[in-house]
């Protein structure tokens, strides 16, 4: 259920990274009167611009189930973009609330955003008929129509034979320009790795034991501002839905790519419940044993994600089991603002394993079709086809770049390739989140892409652009990559390279399920039963004992429920392949 | 000396007879009422007249009654979702009917001597909101009346109003910034754990979330800390409207602080205790959701949900509106029945009641 989030990754993306791309910004505003043309990038002047005055803009509302922070009124990036293509949004965000509890008190109150994201709770907005179906507007608007194959609209489709949301991340256009790892892994400090002088690290025991070691010689360290920060070896979130930290990583110790919620055996086509393998007991068996040692985090079942990212900036952690989107966005900059990335603090992924030797599956190569959520526009809004074509506008590549590169000259300079790139205080600037909140505008849960700029150079966001990339590596960083000849993260965690099947991910059919049918209960109360023992069984004197008393709970909500209604829907998945 | 104990005599006459004038007081209001009750069908009778000379103080009640209906009674309609499957889809008219069906849910087995039965999610929800209420209440009122009368005891004026002020403001802060400090402050490296471990009462910092034996004390603390001062402001009126002779005269008997606390103050504001007690007890099941929704986590789950978490979870979470009313209908229904028995006791016990 969690997977999903790492959606969040637009939403952060561009906070940390740099890069660019490529189109001559000459800016090519589609025509207003004419939205159906796609901009062709770099053709016109931008003399002939068509602009919309402030009494032509319309203003649309937008609620995204994810935590996200609300930019300033007046934000350059938005002004700019209403200007261009006559909208403004107003984004709002989930607040201390989970995804399925906002959507519900929205529909309960009656009152709807125009644009709407509602996670997990998407389904419940289907299903009260709230949502605008997009298929005129698909058919209509072709920038909208190429987001995807034929095909894979197909997989958002209702059971009303309609599509009602499209998801917005993990979508190339043309050659992927990937360099970083947005998925989970175990992460560990640069200087960790330095100090052990870069060793392999496959499985699960090596990565403690490195731990371990450093541990046993660095108690503390001093911060750049002279504070002595006690280390922390290991931490594992267990807050709410973030609780896959600690939850899943027993699929991937297997080798099993991100299904989430349950493995997908590809020999067999069986669905396999990873909360009850041998490996599952041996990985919570490392844990308990860790704890007791001291190594985890005393208070790692306790602390909420707020005080897990207060500790994770003061560089105490060494390392830990979680999505990139999850951390690294909010962390990067701190570390490069407060020069913790100067002393090795920064984090790089580990592809382990709970064998040496196993293939692993960590990284997701390719697209992710996560068909459970995306961005739709509700019946409350009073002009569809305005909110359609917006979504289509911001796809033009000249607002894809004031989306993501920011304002051209203020935000990123273009050199004599047409290559996009920042200076490092440009970098420094879009580190800083006071800038951000007036200068940058992602619409970030609005249709995106990711690959190749349409100008066939640059990255579609800054992220991806390799000289970015390398350009804004800290030393330590850079020096941890040339010791294992990695080209980046993925080369860092070293996956296996293989296209994902068609089913995946299965998390993209458990989150959308409910109560009403068995499954969906037993899923509920196997969340339910897990976060309570999860933690107990980390942190029990007696391993053994506490696991069986855990199965035996786990066992009481009836998984085989879900998983009968999961392998259903592998077969059904498997077959619409065929 | 002879003057002192003349003094102390009439002094003792003076509260004697104030005393048998309250009570022949209270005779008469008592029979003012008999009185009043068998004629009053006779006044009713409704005339033109009588109409029009009450036509403002009419107009200002029906305002009043016309609000209760608005907002008490109408949305009592809603009940209707607790016996039908409801879905905003269909609404009212055309959800299928299940009667029962969602309170077979709350209560999956009515063999209440079964182990069964006291496992069922709702049955711990209804014991943690229990739980967690009559400890919130019995923490919280006590607090404010020792708090109200010691307060009362300060000769300082200045002192008093000062302690007053600060000790009510933190009943202006929203629960998640209280929750925060106390999450804060209990973290391992919180002033609590600091203090312990420099006191040396543990060499190891104490993680009080993990514990489900923390968590209600916890809760109460919070309570008691965000609300003491508020509370007692009450009992601080009630104590300044009793009359200082009565003091004076206690003294004169000899009474110390504490004899007057226990002799003047405490009976004297016993009718406020009673009715604030009868009304707090209505309330019981409102034990709180920010607080546990807040503080709670998976470690501690079973113990720190609450009816409105469950509410919560089911109704809106789960779409499932019909479970979330038919949970809130079972604890309108405990909640009447509590205030209906708190106020019978009160009555029995001869201090004031609501009704």
């Amino acid at each position: 259920m969690e997977m999903k989030r790492f959606l969040a990754l637009g939403m952060a993306g561009m906070l940390s990274a740099a890069a660019l791309v490529g189109c001559d910004n000459g800016g090519n505003v589609v025509d207003p009167v004419d939205p159906v043309d796609p901009a062709e990038p770099g053709v016109t002047e931008p003399g002939e611009k068509t602009t919309y005055s402030e009494d032509e803009i319309i203003n649309f509302t937008m609620f995204s189930a994810m935590p996200g922070s609300e930019i300033n009124d007046g934000n350059a990036a938005q002004e700019e973009i209403a200007k261009r293509t006559g909208v403004r949004v107003k984004e709002t965000w989930l607040t201390g609330q989970t995804a399925e509890e906002a959507v519900g008190s929205i529909l309960a109150s009656g009152d709807l955003p125009d644009f709407i994201d509602g996670g997990d709770g998407m389904v419940q907005l289907y299903e009260n008929d709230v949502l605008v179906a997009w298929d005129e507007y698909i058919e209509k608007y072709p920038n909208l129509k190429e987001l995807y194959s034929d095909a894979e609209w197909e997989f958002f489709r209702q059971d009303d034979g309609k599509i009602y949301w499209a998801n917005v991340f993990c979508n190339t256009y043309g050659e992927p320009k990937a360099t970083g790892h947005n998925d989970e892994a175990f992460w560990i400090q640069c200087r960790v790795l330095e100090w052990a002088n870069y060793p392999t690290i496959e499985t699960l025991d090596d990565y403690f034991k490195v731990l371990e070691d450093y541990y046993a010689e660095h108690k503390s360290f001093t911060d750049p501002a002279g504070n002595d920060i006690p280390i922390i070896p290991y931490t594992a979130l267990c807050d709410d839905w973030r609780y896959f930290c600690i939850e899943n990583a027993p699929e991937f110790l297997d080798g099993y790519p991100n299904d989430g919620s349950v493995i997908v055996d590809t020999t067999t086509m069986k669905i396999v419940d990873y909360n009850t393998t041998p490996t599952a007991k041996k990985y919570f068996a490392k844990l308990n044993e860790e704890y007791n040692k001291g190594i985890i985090d005393k208070e790692f079942a306790t602390q909420t994600y707020d005080e897990y990212i207060a500790k994770l900036s003061t560089g105490a952690i060494l390392g830990m089991c979680d999505q990139n989107w999850d951390f690294n966005y909010t962390i990067t900059p701190i570390f490069a603002d407060t020069k913790l990335s100067d002393l090795g603090c920064e984090y790089v992924p580990l592809g382990l394993t709970i064998e040496p030797g196993m293939k692993q599956r960590w990284h997701t190569y390719g697209d992710t079709l996560n068909n459970s959520s995306g961005c739709a526009v509700t019946t409350s809004c009073e002009d569809p086809d305005a909110a359609f074509k917006f979504l289509s506008d911001i796809l033009d590549q000249d607002i894809h770049d004031l989306r993501f590169w920011g304002i051209e000259g203020q935000d990123y300079l273009v050199d004599e390739d047409g290559m996009y790139y920042r200076t490092q205080e440009m970098r420094d600037q879009l580190n800083d989140s006071t800038y951000k909140a007036s200068h940058v505008c992602n619409y970030s849960y609005m249709p995106q892409w990711l690959g190749t700029s349409k100008d066939g150079k640059n990255a579609m966001q800054p992220g991806e652009q390799a000289s970015e990339f390398y350009a804004g590596l800290s030393e330590p960083l850079a020096n941890t990559f040339k010791a294992y000849n990695a080209g980046g993260y993925p080369d860092m965690i070293g996956s296996v390279v293989e296209e994902m099947g068609i089913w995946y991910p299965m998390y993209s059919y458990s989150n959308a399920m409910t109560a009403e049918t068995a499954g969906g209960e037993a899923w509920t109360k196997m969340g339910t039963v897990k976060h309570e023992w999860i933690p107990k069984v980390v942190m029990s004197g007696d391993f053994e004992s506490e696991w069986t008393k855990y199965m035996d709970a786990y066992n009481a909500c009836k998984p085989e429920d879900f998983l009968a209604e999961m392998q259903e829907e592998l077969e059904r998945r498997a077959a619409m392949a065929e | 000396m002879a003057n002192e104990f003349e003094q102390v005599e009439n002094s003792e006459k003076v509260v004697e007879e104030f005393v048998a004038e309250t009570a022949k007081n209270e005779e008469v209001e008592v029979k003012a009422k008999e009185s009043v009750m068998p004629k009053a069908p006779s006044k009713l009778k409704l005339s033109k007249g009588e109409l029009k000379r009450q036509s403002v103080l009419l107009v200002i009640s029906a305002i009043f009654v016309l609000y209760g209906i608005l907002f008490y009674y109408l949305p009592l309609g809603g009940w209707i979702m607790a016996f039908q499957n409801f879905k905003l889809k269909t609404g009212f008219l055309h959800s299928k009917w299940v009667w029962f069906a969602k309170f077979k849910f709350l209560f999956p087995t009515l063999k209440f001597w079964t182990r069964e039965f006291w496992d069922g999610e709702f049955i711990r929800v209804i014991r943690n909101t229990l739980g967690m209420g009559v400890l919130n209440l019995a923490t919280t009122f006590i607090m404010a009346i020792v708090f109200a009368i010691l307060l009362n005891e300060v000769k300082n004026k200045f002192g008093k109003k000062m302690v007053q002020t600060i000790s009510y403001l933190p009943h202006f802060l929203s629960w998640i910034i209280v929750t925060g400090i106390v999450h804060d402050s209990l973290s391992s490296t919180g002033i609590i754990n600091e203090l312990l471990r420099n006191l040396h009462i543990i060499n190891d910092s104490y993680n009080f979330f993990a514990h489900p034996a923390w968590f209600w004390p916890i809760v109460a603390f919070s309570n008691v800390w965000k609300e003491t001062g508020w509370n007692a402001i009450i009992y601080l009126a009630a104590i300044t409207a009793i009359d200082p002779c009565l003091y004076e005269a206690a003294e004169i008997d000899g009474a110390g602080r504490w004899g007057k606390m226990k002799y003047i103050t405490l009976p004297s504001i016993a009718p406020t205790i009673m009715i604030l007690l009868v009304m707090n007890i209505g309330n019981v099941l409102n034990a709180g959701f920010e607080v546990q929704y807040l503080l709670g986590n998976g470690l501690v789950q079973k113990v720190s949900q609450t009816i409105d978490i469950y509410v919560l979870k089911w109704g809106i979470s789960q779409m499932d509106y019909s479970l979330g009313t038919a949970a809130g209908i079972f604890k309108s229904v405990v909640a009447i029945v509590l205030i209906v028995i708190s106020n019978t006791i009160a009555k029995k016990a001869g201090q004031e009641s609501l009704f």
